[in-house]
């Protein structure tokens, strides 16, 4: 890990100091990761990953199970100091910034780069409320007015508003499944972040949910950055920008995950650069 | 060892890709008959041709389908992908070079009753002899996945070339006789279909640097590969 001193104001509003800062060009990355190696305990889960993740873009993550892909994926928004036995190293930057540094609020982290789980996980609470509540706990402080204003908004930009703006009142639990991915897609927007991480959004979504929420997310990458986990390697070539795909290494230590590639998907996807990666996308493994 | 978890896909990838090698073999074939049936007006010879060629135009339909149908249920990636993508191509100019043999074919029952020369004969019957190791060529180097090899085709295409040139200056050597200027102004359309079928052996070996490579490329007249935009 390093020593820079992060600022607050990087994570608080990502925006001003990509307009101005000159530190930004040098690092254009929106999430830049160095070395990075993820343990739990003292097994190594993933080791020495590095890559760096545009805006505006998505990148998806691929590999087998076990390859470290969700974890790593955790790692950047410091989900993984959730589990006690978590340990990230390396160097993980956000705008440049080291969002491990010791006085980075990792509630902050999470806030600036939101999070999609694979299950659809709605609050037991009204449609209206799933948006509302999580935007006040976040520190929203606006009117009763602005509230309702920026449910809208987060609804519309989840492209769900039509489907529920006539009974906002009803349980998040009363909607599809599909409707109710796009519900929390609606909550993570709702906090305003910069960077969108998907864990498998759509593995437990019929195909024309599926559909719906990949249309949804090449919407949202001309505001956000999108980085997606998926065991769908057909969905990674129609939705995402550049993927990186991950491999298990099998050693007397255990399985740890490491990136074998990390291309442009058209490139990876046709012409792969590694051997590992054509035969995982060809279906061969050795 | 390597496993294969899609070994059922492969399976039918390598049914669909011995069902194109068979149309090239056919094609090549037709090449040699078809030659003979325009140079010696033999219209026995000339009906097996077309008859052949009904035969690619089936398995051209059948492969479409099966093609189709594979990558509907196995959207296959990867050098998987290319393959898919070199012999949808490969098939569409094994159908269009037994197009060509049909136009050489019906040439003997234009021709029929005319009077022949033999030296155009002689160059139609070079002309032939060098298409086939082409299309030759193209199919070991695509079955062997060997670009060098697929870099020769420029240069066995290149006295193709050169003999349908040539073609124009001997058919003015006839112009004198009026039915011996039809024959050979026919025959120049003979030399065409020829040149045609060189060319498009060259397009087969290109498809084999792509399916190696990833890379869309023109050969060009030395064998170097042009990058495609």
């Amino acid at each position: 890990m390093t020593n820079d001193m992060p600022t607050e104001a990087v994570l608080e509003n990502p925006r001003v100091i990509a307009g101005g800062a000159t530190q930004v060009a040098k690092t254009p990355a929106v999430i830049e990761t160095k070395g990075m190696s993820v343990f739990y305990g003292d097994f190594l889960a993933v080791a020495d990953v590095s890559l760096r993740f545009q805006r505006n873009e998505i990148t998806a993550l691929i590999g087998p199970s076990g390859c470290g892909k969700s974890t790593v994926l955790r790692s950047l928004n410091r989900m993984n100091d959730l589990i006690p036995t978590a340990r990230t190293v390396g160097e993980v930057h956000y705008h440049g910034e080291n969002i491990y540094a010791d006085h980075i609020d990792p509630v902050r982290v999470r806030r600036t780069i939101g999070m999609v789980f694979q299950k659809p996980n709605p609050f037991p609470k009204s449609i209206f409320q799933n948006i509302a509540w999580g935007a006040k706990v976040n520190g929203f402080k606006g009117s009763k007015s602005d509230l309702e204003d920026l449910v809208e908004e987060a609804l519309r930009s989840a492209a769900l508003w039509d489907e529920v703006k006539d009974k906002l009142p009803a349980s998040g639990y009363s909607l599809s499944g599909g409707q109710q991915q796009r519900l929390c897609i609606a909550r993570a927007i709702a906090t305003k972040p910069d960077v969108i991480l998907m864990d498998e959004p759509c593995s437990a979504l019929d195909p024309i949910a599926t559909t719906r929420i990949e249309e949804l997310m090449l919407q949202l990458k001309e505001t956000y950055s999108i980085i997606i986990v998926t065991h769908n390697m057909q969905q990674a070539a129609r939705v995402s920008d550049k993927t990186a795909f991950f491999n298990v290494e099998i050693s007397q230590a255990g399985r740890t995950g490491r990136l074998v590639e990390f291309s442009p998907t058209d490139q990876l996807f046709t012409t792969p650069k590694e051997k590992e990666t054509e035969d995982y996308i060809t279906g061969r493994f050795g | 060892m390597t496993a294969d978890a899609n070994v059922h896909f492969h399976d039918e990838l390598a049914a669909l890709e011995r069902r194109v090698l068979g149309m090239a073999d056919r094609a090549h074939e037709m090449v040699g008959l078809a030659v003979t049936a325009a140079t010696q007006g033999d219209l026995a010879l000339a009906d097996r041709v077309i008859a052949m060629d009904d035969e690619i135009d089936e398995n051209y339909l059948g492969v479409h389908h099966q093609w189709t149908t594979l990558m509907a249920r196995h959207q296959p990636l990867g050098s998987d992908l290319r393959r898919m993508a070199a012999l949808l191509q490969l098939s569409a100019t094994f159908e269009r070079m037994g197009d060509q043999c049909v136009n050489i074919a019906k040439i003997a029952r234009f021709n029929e009753g005319l009077p022949r020369v033999d030296r155009i004969c002689g160059k139609i019957e070079e002309m032939g002899d060098l298409v086939r190791p082409m299309i030759r060529t193209a199919l070991d180097a695509y079955i062997r996945q060997d670009v060098e090899e697929a870099r020769l085709l420029p240069s066995m295409d290149e006295p193709v070339d050169r003999l349908n040139a040539s073609m124009y200056q001997e058919v003015v050597t006839v112009a004198g006789d009026p039915r011996m200027l039809e024959w050979a102004t026919k025959m120049l359309m003979v030399s065409r279909a020829l040149e045609r079928l060189g060319d498009q052996a060259v397009d087969l070996g290109e498809m084999t640097a792509y399916l190696v490579t990833g890379e869309r490329v023109e050969f060009d007249e030395s064998g170097i590969m042009l990058r495609d935009a």
